[in-house]
């Protein structure tokens, strides 16, 4: 480059792209299964930038309400954002309505918070798990602009990949023909989280350390943490 | 305030309205005064729907009331899209009392009202709680109510519906007691086409009696 450009003003020299990168990805997987009076949601410990793991001991699901809890993973910037505007919105809601949200008014209004920002999404993989008015286990599956779709079972995250897989085939019987879908017991859901996380955890670098279990049923919420693979 | 105590006042010239409360719905009862025998008493409107679960009858200068039921139903509509549940009655009573005590504000949205609303309203709807009326004035206050009355003919309304109410009333029992107390407090003769009828139920939720069904109740008094 000619010295009479480089001393030039800014408008005078070669044009050049800008960029702006805005978000981070930080990896975490989540996966979530309702059984008649229950859900399980789930989630890795490890949090990801790039090759570096920024920490072995940082859960991904947060509890809303005594019925409710949801799995967050992506841009962890946006997740504690989400967080924080979400636990303001339900604080307001119970200071307006004097009642705790129901599981399915949550489901509703991530929704419409994820699609406030259509156009500056947050950048992150929501599920939503909790039980709801007549006492069953749901699960709702987010996208990031705030499509929901309400299921049985959901994995989401880095190893979302690997693990759906596993459990449309496991818990959905999807593909396959003559043969009946599992009732969903504690023992199964359980058992089914364990195993994904650990298939996860050998392909993904992205899953990993350990994962925190938490269940849901009418009589409260219980955590249990499991080990995975460290390296 | 003299504003919202001469607002109260206003409202005892109002047509009567009355809510009773029971365990099976709410029932909302209205006056109608026919001032001319050219007016088309059909179209005269005092009870209106704020949503498919809650009804609201109103007493005192019915243009304001169209400003109050019209914010009650926009809530109700922007609770259903954010949270995909019905509004509760009285969250919607609270969201209409906001409004109702705003006047003389004025903000980035311009300037509020400037005077007090000068109705009574009566908010009767079904909910996760079951079936409710709430009562609410010019003053914003809003309270709870098993059956009251409102308007020019409240006094001795509220005094009969004290006499009468009883907690494990049946709908049709409700019915008939506000149709009877209405009679009791109106200067013209009762009849179909003077009164208003509606009532809110869980399978139902809000829906008017047609002239003929009143007509049939008017006929057992």
């Amino acid at each position: 480059m000619s010295l009479a450009v480089m001393d030039g003003a800014d408008y005078m020299r070669d044009p050049r792209k800008h960029h702006f990168h805005p978000y981070a990805d930080n990896g975490g997987t989540s996966v979530a299964i309702a059984g008649d009076d229950f859900v399980m949601i789930a989630s890795d410990t490890r949090l990801t930038r790039g090759f570096n793991i920024l920490s072995r001991d940082q859960g991904k699901v947060l509890g809303l309400t005594p019925k409710t809890m949801m799995a967050s993973s992506g841009c962890w910037a946006d997740v504690l954002t989400l967080k924080k505007v979400l636990n303001a919105r339900l604080t307001m809601y119970s200071h307006e309505h004097h009642d705790v949200m129901s599981t399915t008014a949550v489901a509703q209004l991530l929704s419409t918070m994820l699609y406030w920002r259509r156009f500056f999404p947050y950048y992150v993989s929501n599920i939503l798990a909790g039980i709801d008015e007549e006492g069953k286990g749901v699960v709702y599956h987010y996208d990031p602009v705030g499509h929901m779709e309400k299921l049985a079972f959901s994995a989401t995250g880095a190893s979302v990949a690997q693990i759906q897989p596993l459990l449309d085939n496991q818990l959905g019987a999807l593909n396959m023909k003559d043969v009946t879908p599992p009732t969903i017991t504690k023992e199964l859901a359980r058992q089914l989280i364990h195993d994904a996380f650990v298939s996860a955890a050998e392909r993904d670098i992205n899953t990993g350390d350990g994962i925190l279990i938490h269940t849901i049923t009418k009589d409260g919420t219980t955590d249990e943490k499991v080990k995975l693979r460290r390296d | 305030m003299f504003q919202v105590e001469y607002a109260i006042e206003a409202i005892k010239l109002g047509s009567t309205a009355i809510g009773i409360q029971t365990s099976e719905g709410v029932v909302l009862a209205v006056e109608k005064r026919i001032t001319s025998s050219l007016m088309i008493p059909s179209t005269i409107e005092k009870i209106v729907e704020i949503d498919k679960h809650i009804g609201c009858a109103v007493s005192g200068l019915v243009a304001d009331s169209r400003t109050l039921v019209d914010h009650a139903r926009v809530e109700c509509a922007n609770h259903w899209f954010v949270y995909n549940q019905d509004m509760k009655v009285e969250s919607v009573a609270q969201a209409v009392s906001n409004l109702a005590i705003r006047f003389g504000d004025s903000d980035d949205d311009g300037p509020a009202m400037s005077r007090p609303f000068g109705v009574a309203m009566l908010f009767a709807g079904v909910d996760k709680s079951g079936a409710q009326l709430y009562h609410m004035d010019p003053s914003g206050t809003f309270l709870e109510f098993g059956a009251k009355a409102i308007g020019s003919g409240s006094e001795g309304a509220q005094q009969s519906l004290q006499e009468a109410y009883h907690k494990s009333m049946t709908l049709d029992e409700a019915l008939k007691v506000s149709l009877t107390v209405l009679k009791q407090v109106m200067e013209e003769k009762v009849s179909g086409s003077n009164v208003e009828v509606a009532a809110v139920t869980p399978d139902k939720g809000f829906h008017r009696y047609p002239q003929k069904a009143v007509e049939q109740v008017i006929a057992t008094l």
